[in-house]
């Protein structure tokens, strides 16, 4: 799926949260999108999945202008994403939230898909348990898994990395990398070694702003990248 | 009683309502409990003292240790489990209330009289006001005024206003929340407290008298902007300006319109007229 | 359990001492109705109503309206007219309360509820203002009064009617716990947990919850017109906040998340209510300190003291 983010601005009161911001996606790309905190990348994420409507300029899926559409709308055409902080259904069992996630929004069958869901993201052994008393690795298993039960073909990734041990982000990473073409990859991370890892495009956000969009290699060499966000490392 | 004055004791306690959902974020039913317990802690003192005075300085200063207490023993354990437990918590202790008064007190309706010096009337503007309406009127804007300056001034006031909603930053900043709260909620009772004393001498007191009184205050604090001094003001004012017209006009709907407008501002413009939060 | 409990209630009539047990029993299986329809908007909805008395009353009234025209058409007649009058008022009320959250939901539902109880309450031509309605029949077919009367004769007219009584319980019992256990109900319980990733996964939120509000109000008419039936008349009392208050003790004390413990939960509230009542007065002080209690140490209810004791086996 295409993605076009053209000329996104959001303003919080007073706080220009995104001065048109511009994201062009191709289908299968793997983008990551990098910047401090506060650079208004979740904010980006919230207007591509329609949480979120902007003050001005459009998102287009395929083509096809979404701005207006709801967040659930977009879901349905196959725009998944998976959160910051986990957003599990604390009290429901790992099984049953994959159940609310293959079912894809509405009421039907495919309840045969979740053993291999579970299996996919190493979670067959707790299946049973309430998600709230997962660990966090476990839970952010979950949390990409329920992103993925829905065969997206536009995936976006707040932070996956965050909070993982060494092995359970090499296990993370070898699934994103494992992922087929025809699931367009957006992965905001602050984690530097996944991103030249994953990202075949990198776009730096920097105070709503966009500041540099290129190759790794040509936003490593950026020098206003480096002031802003490599340097302080 | 007429209208203006009726909106000054209306914003008694729509103040200590709305002061408590604008600093805790809880809506607190047993508001109307903190007045009548006001309205018995006068009738107790003035029987046994004849002083209303008195009753006017133990009256708010009872209900607010009793809020002080409830707020530190109970709802402290429930700040976790977030407001609407909270919420229920107050709920329940309506019940509670009501069932004490009526033991300690008995079913009997009371009431008393207005301190000596404050009794008679006479006429301004074409209209009755008696010595004690322009007490209930004295008191209710000087509690306003002093709100109103407080609010503005204290610079807890201020970080209050931002900071409450981020409970961390308010703890870094060496505040301590608890106690904010406790202080918060027993002054909003007090408040109530104070509504319920100065409204003894001309009401009823008896162990129903909780609840008109807490669904009224809830109307005119969602129409002025919960957790907003200005907005108790204002729509206390248009509570007393629909009691002066509504008892003549439009007679079956009248509290149907009060409600109606209560859902279309909850609706429209959750915030209120003046109210910050949404 | 609830096997047991059923077997209890159905054999109510052939050992109780006396009609007044059987009238507490229908009382109480009038609120468990009541408490089952809110517990699926609180409790598997996660929608704090503090107004569903609105649609408990609107099918009393409905009943109370409308008895010379469904007096033809028998029990069906009045229970499906209150069952209709809530679903007609929850889909406006419905529509704007259910875009709330939270407190605001909650002040919400309360304003409507209000609203139409100042309705009630004043607009005496159409309503019957403070007197409300009455006269309704009982409307019990005539094959089960005689055969009630045959069987229980010392229980006259309590005992007909606790059979319909008892079978509009267990058929809502059965009718929402269907509805629970459905894709419906998970998806419901979804929207509970986390809002943002149901829609995150496609799902149109606000039609869940509308229709969870509907359905919920359904079930509320329903037992508005069984009371309705059982009492004879329809008040404004039963629209006023009050029993907004006490279907929702009922159900918290009970536990949310369980169809049962709603049951549970309005049969306690029932017994300490015509009961407990009649031996002290402090009724409301032990209803007021057991709900305290739950709220504060016992969150998941009485019901879930039982699920304690089962795990421990």
């Amino acid at each position: 799926m295409r993605l076009e983010a053209r000329q996104i601005s959001v303003r919080f009161g007073a706080l220009a949260a995104l001065a048109s911001v511009s994201l062009d996606v191709q289908s299968g790309e793997r983008r990551a999108l990098i910047g401090p905190n506060g650079a208004g990348k979740t904010t980006l994420f919230n207007v591509i999945a329609g949480e979120l409507r902007p003050a001005s300029g459009s998102v287009l899926l395929d083509g096809r202008d979404v701005t207006s559409l709801p967040t659930w709308r977009r879901a349905r055409m196959s725009v998944g994403r998976t959160f910051q902080r986990s957003a599990l259904f604390p009290r429901l069992s790992v099984s049953e939230n994959l159940e609310l996630a293959v079912r894809r929004g509405a009421l039907g069958g495919r309840r045969r898909a979740v053993p291999d869901r579970l299996a996919a993201a190493g979670l067959s052994a707790v299946a049973e348990r309430p998600a709230v008393s997962l660990g966090h690795g476990e839970q952010r298993a979950l949390e990409i898994e329920l992103a993925l039960a829905c065969e997206p073909r536009l995936l976006l990734l707040d932070e996956p990395m965050a909070g993982l041990s060494g092995a359970e982000r090499q296990a993370a990473l070898a699934r994103l990398r494992n992922l087929p073409r025809s699931v367009t990859l957006v992965i905001v991370e602050h984690d530097i070694d996944a991103v030249f890892a994953i990202a075949e495009r990198i776009t730096v956000l920097d105070h709503g702003v966009r500041i540099a969009d290129g190759t790794p290699a040509e936003v490593r060499a950026d020098p206003r990248v480096q002031e802003v966000y490599l340097g302080r490392s | 009683m007429n209208g203006l004055v009726f909106a000054g004791l209306v914003f008694l306690l729509a103040a200590g309502l709305s002061v408590i959902f604008g600093v805790m974020d809880v809506l607190n039913l047993a508001h109307g409990s903190f007045y009548m317990l006001g309205a018995y802690a006068a009738f107790a003192v003035v029987s046994r003292t004849g002083s209303f005075w008195l009753a006017l300085l133990l009256g708010p200063l009872t209900v607010g240790l009793i809020g002080a207490v409830m707020e530190l023993v109970l709802f402290r354990r429930l700040y976790q489990r977030g407001h609407l437990a909270q919420v229920l918590l107050s709920f329940g202790f309506t019940l509670v209330f009501v069932d004490l008064v009526r033991s300690w007190f008995g079913p009997r309706t009371y009431g008393i009289a207005p301190p000596p010096g404050l009794g008679g009337a006479f006429h301004v503007a074409g209209a009755n006001f008696t010595k004690y309406d322009v007490f209930i009127l004295g008191v209710s804007l000087l509690v306003g005024a002093a709100l109103l300056v407080g609010w503005r001034l204290l610079k807890v006031g201020a970080v209050l206003r931002a900071g409450v909603s981020d409970k961390e930053m308010v703890g870094l900043l060496g505040i301590d929340l608890g106690l904010v709260f406790t202080l918060t909620f027993a002054f909003g009772a007090a408040l109530a407290g104070l509504g319920g004393v100065v409204a003894a001498p001309f009401v009823a007191i008896h162990p129903a008298m909780d609840d008109n009184v807490l669904i009224l205050a809830l109307v005119v604090v969602v129409l002025g902007g919960l957790g907003s001094i200005e907005g108790a003001l204002a729509g206390s004012l248009l509570i007393g300006l629909a009691y002066s017209f509504g008892t003549f006009y439009l007679q079956e709907f009248s509290i149907a319109i009060v409600f109606a407008l209560m859902a279309a501002v909850l609706v429209l413009r959750p915030r209120g007229l003046f109210g910050i939060r949404t | 359990m609830p096997a047991v409990l059923l077997a209890v209630l159905v054999s109510l009539p052939f050992w109780t001492p006396s009609r007044y047990w059987v009238s507490v029993a229908i009382q109480a299986l009038i609120l468990a109705v009541f408490a089952m329809s809110l517990d699926l908007l609180l409790g598997f909805g996660g929608m704090p109503s503090f107004g569903h008395a609105a649609f408990y009353g609107m099918g009393a009234y409905a009943c109370g309206k409308l008895f010379p025209q469904l007096t033809g058409g028998g029990l069906l007649a009045f229970l499906a007219a209150g069952m209709a009058a809530g679903v007609i008022a929850a889909l406006p009320i419905g529509a704007l309360a259910v875009r709330a959250r939270g407190i605001y939901f909650l002040m919400l539902t309360l304003a409507f509820a209000q609203m139409v109880w100042g309705l009630a309450f004043q607009w005496t031509s159409f309503t019957g203002g403070t007197e409300g309605m009455s006269g309704i029949p009982q409307a019990v077919p005539d094959w089960l009064q005689e055969q009630g009367q045959n069987v229980w004769p010392a229980l006259r007219t309590a005992g007909p009617f606790y059979v319909v009584a008892l079978t509009v319980a267990v058929l809502a019992f059965a009718g929402l716990t269907a509805i629970t256990r459905s894709p419906f109900g998970r998806a419901l319980e979804g929207i509970r947990e986390n809002e943002g990733r149901m829609r995150a996964l496609g799902y149109p939120t606000y039609r869940y919850r509308l229709a969870a509000f509907v359905i919920a109000a359904a079930f509320a008419g329903l037992a508005g017109a069984t009371t309705a039936l059982y009492n004879g008349y329809a008040n404004p009392s039963q629209l006023y906040w009050h029993t907004s208050g006490l279907v929702l003790i009922a159900v918290i004390v009970g536990g949310t998340r369980s169809l049962l413990g709603a049951v549970l939960g309005a049969f306690f509230v029932t017994i300490v209510q015509l009961v407990i009542s009649s031996y002290t007065e402090h009724w409301q002080l032990l209803l007021g300190a057991v709900f305290i209690a739950v709220v504060l140490f016992l969150p998941g209810g009485l019901i879930s003291l039982g699920r304690l004791g089962w795990l421990r086996r």
